[in-house]
């Protein structure tokens, strides 16, 4: 059970452009706008803004619920009660969003005139843009592309050269610290990150998400053959949204707030936004790759797309839990985590899944 | 010399100690915290239980309380004093009469229970109020009607006592009412005013004749009732002469 966004947002737009409108413009004898607007590439076009625009909000709020999660979730490791606004704190983040959407916006006086606005504007749509290519479901996805765990991993890769930007248009030391050792990381875990999606291509033999999680309910959760995979990849994927113990770039206790120290108003609570962003892409990465994506019980009852969101909450957990149990570790302890632990094990699980693959098992 | 050698490998903390043993105590808090609830109290909106035994503000009853003044003396901070108010008990069609009842100033207050734990009549109480915050120093002070307090069992102060032979035995603990001041009058000094007999909150104090005088009038001295005396120094203030002291129990 999943509802088909395209065909439904593609069936709204064309009894709006033709029935309605385009009726009333032939009503008005404007008979030549009315066929425009009902031509087959104006439709798709505007079937294209609307779905993204849908995919957008639905990442947003999906998001938004995920800093609540945190939130909450730490509150409790900590003994705490957590976010208080609404039901369960649930609007604690939107009158957040309220309080910094109306701060005011300060430039610094040494800062980069052109690329300090411009960091947080490359920062937040990366990470925004990564929500295209995330499928919820069958039929609940912006793009279906045969590269899409490409095109993610490389949108997730770029995102430290903008945060490189922003600290370096910053001025200030810390933020130039923050930004250096956010490019420093990049190198650290990108490699088995990599290695261990690598594994996950060879025994699905696509590159595609839809592919991949077919791959999964014909045959078992990958979590189970590539389970030294999985923990790299849950490993090097923390490291990669910055998040404790591996936020080096954003070290409150050594650098102010890391590279976004200058940054105030809503450019701060968006690009906070951005983060979470991209823990959801990433959370929903493992859930694609590892734990059967939308698939699950009842599913006469229980729409593929809900599914996949609680599985992408039930990974998330395992992200608030390492931030509540680990001490942030230092640049040489990541490089020494990364290169000599996750790599022999990212490099003998694509071992073990190219063993799976001739063995004809899979 | 024979200091051994500790290699970088056994100063690590190594798999158990750097992630197993964390993830097992903040998963052990953060079950602990959902199942029962976080330690934080939300203090407006919810107020920690109070212990039966918590002393806040003093409270007053107003009926029971005689008016002796034994609160105001025994306050360590000085923050009780006797005021003159109308009774709230008066009878139809007569003006209400002028009592003594204890003004507390709050700002002063330090909630050690002394003067519930000394009043004779229960009249003084410990209740749980704590949230005393006033605008200003004049409201902190509580006039005997802001005083009063609904009475609930446990209010009370006793100065309870067992005696050593008795411990672990089947004794109730008794108030201490055995041993207790009681004034005694300097013969020489009396001028036989009757200040005391009209004083005393509880008639203790009996005006007797013990002879004449040398133009043939009666000599009247006080007696003490020992039995209904409650100690209140009542009588040894308010003595024009200071013929009366209090002779100390033990």
């Amino acid at each position: 059970m999943y509802l088909d966004l395209w065909n439904l947002v593609g069936g709204l737009i064309h009894w709006l452009m033709v029935d309605v409108i385009g009726e009333i413009l032939n009503w008005l004898h404007l008979y030549g706008l009315a066929d425009w607007l009902g031509s087959s590439g104006v439709l798709h076009i505007l079937t294209i803004i609307v779905v993204g625009l849908i995919i957008l909000v639905v990442g947003m709020l999906v998001s938004i619920t995920l800093i609540w999660q945190d939130r909450k979730m730490l509150g409790r490791f900590m003994d705490r009660v957590g976010t208080q606004v609404g039901p369960f704190g649930l609007f604690q983040n939107f009158a957040d969003a309220l309080k910094v959407l109306v701060k005011e916006y300060i430039i610094p006086d040494a800062a980069d005139r052109l690329i300090y606005p411009l960091a947080p504007i490359l920062i937040i749509g990366l990470s925004m843009a990564m929500f295209v290519t995330i499928p919820y479901s069958q039929g609940f996805y912006m793009s279906n592309s045969d590269l899409s765990v490409i095109l993610t991993l490389a949108i997730l890769a770029v995102v430290p050269f903008a945060v490189l930007m922003g600290g370096w248009a910053s001025n200030n030391k810390y933020t130039l610290i923050g930004g250096m050792r956010a490019a420093a990381q990049t190198c650290a875990y990108e490699v088995p990150l990599l290695l261990s999606v690598a594994s996950v291509v060879v025994l699905t033999g696509s590159m595609n998400f839809m592919d991949i999680v077919a791959f999964q309910y014909e045959n078992t959760w990958l979590v189970i053959p590539l389970i030294i995979g999985f923990i790299v990849f849950l490993v090097s994927i923390i490291a990669e949204v910055e998040r404790v113990p591996f936020d080096l770039p954003e070290a409150e206790a050594e650098l102010v707030e890391g590279w976004q120290t200058e940054y105030g108003g809503m450019r701060f609570g968006l690009i906070m936004m951005s983060q979470y962003a991209r823990s959801f892409v990433g959370a929903s990465l493992i859930v694609l790759l590892f734990f059967g994506g939308w698939h699950g019980p009842f599913a006469d009852y229980i729409p593929a797309g809900i599914w996949f969101v609680v599985k992408v909450f039930l990974v998330f957990i395992l992200f608030v839990w390492a931030w509540a149990a680990f001490p942030r570790i230092r640049t040489d302890q990541i490089l020494d985590l990364c290169w000599k632990r996750l790599l022999p094990l990212a490099a003998i699980n694509l071992f073990i899944a190219v063993f799976f693959k001739t063995m004809g098992w899979f | 010399m024979t200091d051994k050698q500790i290699s970088r490998k056994e100063k690590q903390l190594g798999l158990t100690g750097f992630i197993f043993k964390p993830m097992y105590i903040t998963m052990k808090q953060f079950i602990k915290a959902v199942v029962n609830r976080p330690q934080t109290i939300l203090y407006p909106w919810e107020k920690m239980a109070t212990p039966d035994a918590f002393r806040g503000r003093p409270g007053l009853i107003f009926d029971k309380c005689i008016g002796c003044g034994i609160c105001m003396r025994i306050c360590p901070t000085r923050c009780i004093d006797l005021v003159e108010v109308d009774d709230l008990k008066k009878a139809e069609g007569e003006e209400p009469k002028k009592v003594k009842r204890p003004r507390v100033n709050l700002g002063r207050c330090l909630m050690c229970g002394y003067c519930a734990e000394y009043c004779p009549t229960d009249a003084m109480i410990v209740t749980p109020d704590y949230e005393l915050a006033t605008f200003s120093r004049e409201e902190a002070i509580y006039d005997p009607y802001m005083l009063q307090h609904d009475w609930k069992p446990g209010y009370e102060v006793h100065i309870k006592e067992v005696l050593p032979s008795e411990v672990n035995k089947v004794f109730e603990p008794r108030l201490r009412i055995e041993h207790k001041d009681i004034p005694v009058l300097d013969d020489e000094k009396c001028i036989s005013c009757t200040r005391c007999a009209k004083d005393c909150p509880v008639d203790a104090v009996t005006m007797v004749e013990v002879g004449v005088n040398e133009r043939g009038r009666p000599i009247r001295k006080p007696v003490f009732d020992a039995e209904k005396c409650i100690s209140c120094d009542t009588c040894v203030e308010v003595c024009p002469k200071d013929a009366l002291t209090m002779k100390e129990a033990l």
